[in-house]
């Protein structure tokens, strides 16, 4: 081998390795999106139906269907693994999200089942689901920061203050769960834009 | 007068496998096999070489029943790599 072809070599190497760990991520992305539109729009569908707030409580089976599903797929792509520091960060910035998220949807029907605890106003008043959204939000775009990549870190941006915007013009209706659609909608087309940038 | 390059790492297989590994944390066999291109036993044979050089660290394990090795760039190998790389740019230079 020549200098230039070891260099080039090293290059590709390089350059072809941060692409299929970034292409992969894409994968998780446009799974998560699914669950997200999908829990939303039954969510919506049955409150609408019934007229009960409760069937708020369907989100807690969000990471129980998603996770297996999520290693369904790392199976099905054989043994094949590679961790770098940005696919670690990554991970822990969506597990941080799913603790938050879940701590505080958790915390809300905690203080619903007590009564008129005056915290439930405070929680419910603060907008539990722009709030998980906007967190949502902050979490893609530093996903997009980690990743060198302007997509996730606009589509972050996009979700997190559309879904304010949303709140303010819908209020906390069952009509806020589209905020949560939306949110699905732009983390499936997330994955697409990083998958086929990194093909 | 040029460096002498090291010979550990002047191989088109085995400079790409440290050169994938200095990019991750830790690779599994099967994943630098797919992203090299290369067939088992070659694959076998040159990251014996890398470890039996003190590049590379080789864990045997399982995951659930399939067995498993990973591999990991050492400080050694991380530092034969930068200077690879750094008499590479002499020689272009």
């Amino acid at each position: 081998m020549t200098a230039n072809e070891s260099l080039a070599l090293i290059t590709e190497t390089l350059n072809n390795n941060r692409k299929e760990i970034t292409r992969r991520g894409g994968k998780f992305f446009i799974l998560w999106g699914i669950l997200l539109a999908f829990f939303s729009l039954l969510v919506y569908a049955l409150w609408k139906s019934t007229g009960h707030a409760y069937w708020n409580n369907l989100w807690f089976a969000l990471p129980l269907v998603g996770y297996p599903l999520a290693r369904m797929i790392r199976s099905k792509e054989g043994p094949a693994v590679a961790t770098n520091v940005v696919s670690r960060i990554v991970s822990g910035i969506w597990t941080s999200f799913g603790v938050f998220a879940c701590s505080v949807a958790a915390f809300t029907v905690l203080l619903t089942t007590v009564g008129d605890h005056p915290l439930v106003s405070i929680v419910v008043g603060a907008g539990l689901t722009v709030n998980i959204v906007l967190l949502f939000g902050l979490a893609e775009t530093i996903s997009g920061v980690a990743l060198k990549n302007w997509a996730i870190k606009i589509a972050g941006f996009v979700t997190g203050i559309g879904s304010v915007v949303i709140y303010y013009l819908t209020g906390a209706t069952k009509e806020q769960m589209f905020i949560f659609t939306l949110a699905g909608l732009v983390l499936v087309a997330t994955g697409l834009i990083v998958k086929r940038q990194n093909r | 007068m040029f460096p002498k390059l090291d010979p550990v790492l002047h191989s088109e297989l085995r400079l790409a496998v440290v050169s994938l590994l200095a990019g991750v944390e830790s690779a599994d066999f099967s994943y630098i096999k797919k992203q090299t291109g290369a067939t088992s036993g070659n694959l076998s044979v040159q990251i014996d070489k890398l470890s039996a050089a003190g590049y590379i660290t080789v864990e045997k394990g399982f995951k659930g029943k399939m067995p498993c090795t990973t591999c990991r760039l050492t400080e050694t190998g991380l530092e034969a790599f930068r200077n690879y790389v750094t008499a590479l740019k002499e020689y272009i230079s």
